[in-house]
């Protein structure tokens, strides 16, 4: 029996009329890098913003390490180590990118209103710390050359990468990210493909909404394929690959 | 410490009391409106109803000094903790709502504080107000001049100033920001969004008033026009015009609003045509409030002194 770390049953959701998610079953191993892809409206990240806690789910349960987490607020799941990106980078445009990453160090501390203000001992502990962390994730991605810099003035790519940084600072176990290679260019895409083997080295479990087939296949331990909200297949890359119902939903049935 | 020491030794220049006093009201709104920079500079949420909070709390400690005859410094306590109640039970459901929603309902709430305060007689002497409230009395001294009221509340000031600012650089003040970057992402980084922002609203609710105590203490009289709805928006102009998520916007921006009436007067009755033309101005052309005015006029100044040096 291998270890799982996420475990999804039965989910439903549905907008009006509209079911994003349908009866949606899955297992996620520990330590593996799981891709989740299919068609534009396949839900997701529906899915995503579901098991992160952005949506309740209309029915089933999401268990992290065992713990039920779905009905949780998205604070807490993040608490619970589970750390997500955003499809259309959401960075903290008024602060720098090194502050930006030391906010993903929010859970893991806990100095207050009274001892920030009054600096006392606890913040004064704390905030070195949180800076050390801050610049080994900035390093980690490759962001240390512009860790003073406003978050506003970096290039796209470097605010991907600097969500990742931001995730991996909640110390998550883990982690998903969503579309994180779109608009990067080929070389930026393939250190990303180093970037989440290296996550993975870590000991986090990786979960990736993408696009970009190439990548997909090369850095995914598993895919699971969705379409209208329903898993239609999950397997081995090479399994994918083959399987007839995927190429059908991507290319079009043959007449 | 440059700042401090410069404010202290004013009083060595200015002797006139009608100059110390506009210092003094400066000091005072330059607090509130630390307050309300947390609040709308760093979390970004706007309250149009902070002048309620501020009369508020010169309300309460008037009253309880001048009816009950209670000592000051319980007066401000209560004071305190009144004000926290109600931004609590304010905050809890309005901060829920977004941007004009959340400036509809913070705006609501002042008007209502401002009925209440006309119509309470017994208690607020209604629209005339009423006076004869105590000076404050400290380690035996009585604060019955301007200058030794301008001391006192410009060492209050100091002290908020000293609070805000290792708020802001620490874990809670990035928080803060985080809420107005997104609150998506801030969520998704274990920030507890709603709570925090009822905190920041209570905080700079606080903060308000404490600044109407120290204000009714000085004048001695309040009335509801002290702190009614243009009082709010003449708060979050101090904000806006000083420079939002910087604590030195606070002086410069209360600075401002408070001496530029009194400036103004020669205009007569044009003075608030002339007065919103300023404000106008300064919104359109430096959208970063006064302190991005003064960060440009030190930039052009180094580059002069750069290039003089060089030639």
């Amino acid at each position: 029996m291998s270890d799982i770390i996420l475990e999804s049953l039965n989910i439903r959701k549905g907008f009006g009329g509209v079911v994003a998610l349908d009866n949606l079953t899955f297992l996620i191993e520990r330590h593996s890098i799981t891709a989740i892809i299919g068609p534009n409206g396949a839900g997701k990240t529906t899915l995503l913003n579901v098991i992160s806690g952005v949506y309740a789910p209309d029915r089933g349960s999401i268990f992290l390490n065992k713990k039920l987490i779905s009905g949780l607020k998205p604070f807490e799941i993040t608490a619970c180590g589970l750390a997500r990106t955003f499809q259309n980078a959401q960075i903290f445009g008024n602060m720098t990118v090194l502050e930006n990453v030391m906010v993903g160090c929010h859970t893991r501390t806990r100095a207050g209103i009274a001892s920030a203000a009054l600096r006392l001992p606890l913040m004064r502990r704390e905030e070195p710390i949180t800076y050390q962390k801050a610049r080994q994730y900035l390093d980690m991605v490759g962001l240390s050359d512009v860790a003073h810099r406003s978050t506003a003035s970096i290039p796209i790519g470097s605010q991907r990468l600097l969500e990742i940084a931001r995730a991996l600072a909640t110390e998550p176990a883990i982690v998903m990210l969503d579309e994180p290679a779109a608009g990067l260019n080929t070389q930026e895409t393939r250190q990303l493909g180093g970037l989440i083997r290296a996550i993975r080295d870590m000991g986090i479990t990786v979960v990736i909404v993408e696009h970009d087939m190439e990548l997909v296949m090369d850095i995914s331990d598993e895919i699971i394929v969705l379409n209208y909200g329903k898993r239609i297949a999950e397997g081995k890359p090479v399994e994918i690959q083959a399987n007839q119902e995927v190429i059908d939903v991507y290319l079009g049935k043959e007449e | 410490m440059i700042f401090a020491a410069g404010i202290f030794c004013l009083p060595f220049f200015i002797k006139s009391p009608y100059y110390l006093s506009i210092l003094v009201f400066i000091g005072i709104y330059s607090i509130t409106t630390l307050g309300l920079n947390l609040l709308m500079g760093y979390a970004g949420q706007i309250s149009l109803g902070h002048g309620a909070f501020f009369g508020i709390g010169a309300y309460t400690s008037g009253i309880l000094t001048v009816h009950y005859h209670l000592p000051i410094s319980v007066a401000f306590i209560v004071a305190l903790i009144i004000t926290a109640g109600i931004a609590y039970l304010i905050g809890v459901p309005s901060l829920k709502l977004k941007g004009h929603y959340l400036a509809m309902a913070t705006l609501a709430f002042g008007e209502i504080v401002n009925i209440v305060l006309n119509a309470a007689i017994d208690l607020t002497g209604g629209p005339s107000g009423f006076g004869e409230i105590p000076r404050i009395k400290l380690l035996g001294v009585v604060l019955d001049s301007e200058q030794k009221y301008f001391y006192f509340v410009w060492l209050v000031f100091i002290i908020f100033f000293i609070l805000t600012s290792n708020l802001i650089h620490s874990r809670v003040g990035r928080a803060l920001r985080s809420i107005h970057g997104s609150e998506l992402a801030a969520a998704a980084m274990g920030v507890n969004v709603a709570q925090l922002k009822v905190q920041v609203f209570m905080l700079s609710a606080l903060v308000a008033s404490v600044s109407g105590s120290l204000y009714v203490h000085f004048v001695t009289f309040i009335s509801p026009t002290t702190c009614n709805i243009m009082f709010s928006i003449l708060l979050v102009m101090m904000v806006v015009v000083g420079g939002m998520a910087n604590v030195w916007g606070c002086v410069l921006g209360a600075a401002l609003l408070t001496v530029l009436p009194e400036y103004l007067r020669v205009f007569e009755d044009y003075d608030i045509i002339v007065y919103g033309f300023i404000l106008l101005f300064i919104v359109m052309f430096l959208p970063g409030g006064l302190t991005q005015g003064v960060q440009i006029l030190l930039h052009r100044l180094r580059r002069t002194a750069n290039r003089a040096t060089d030639t």
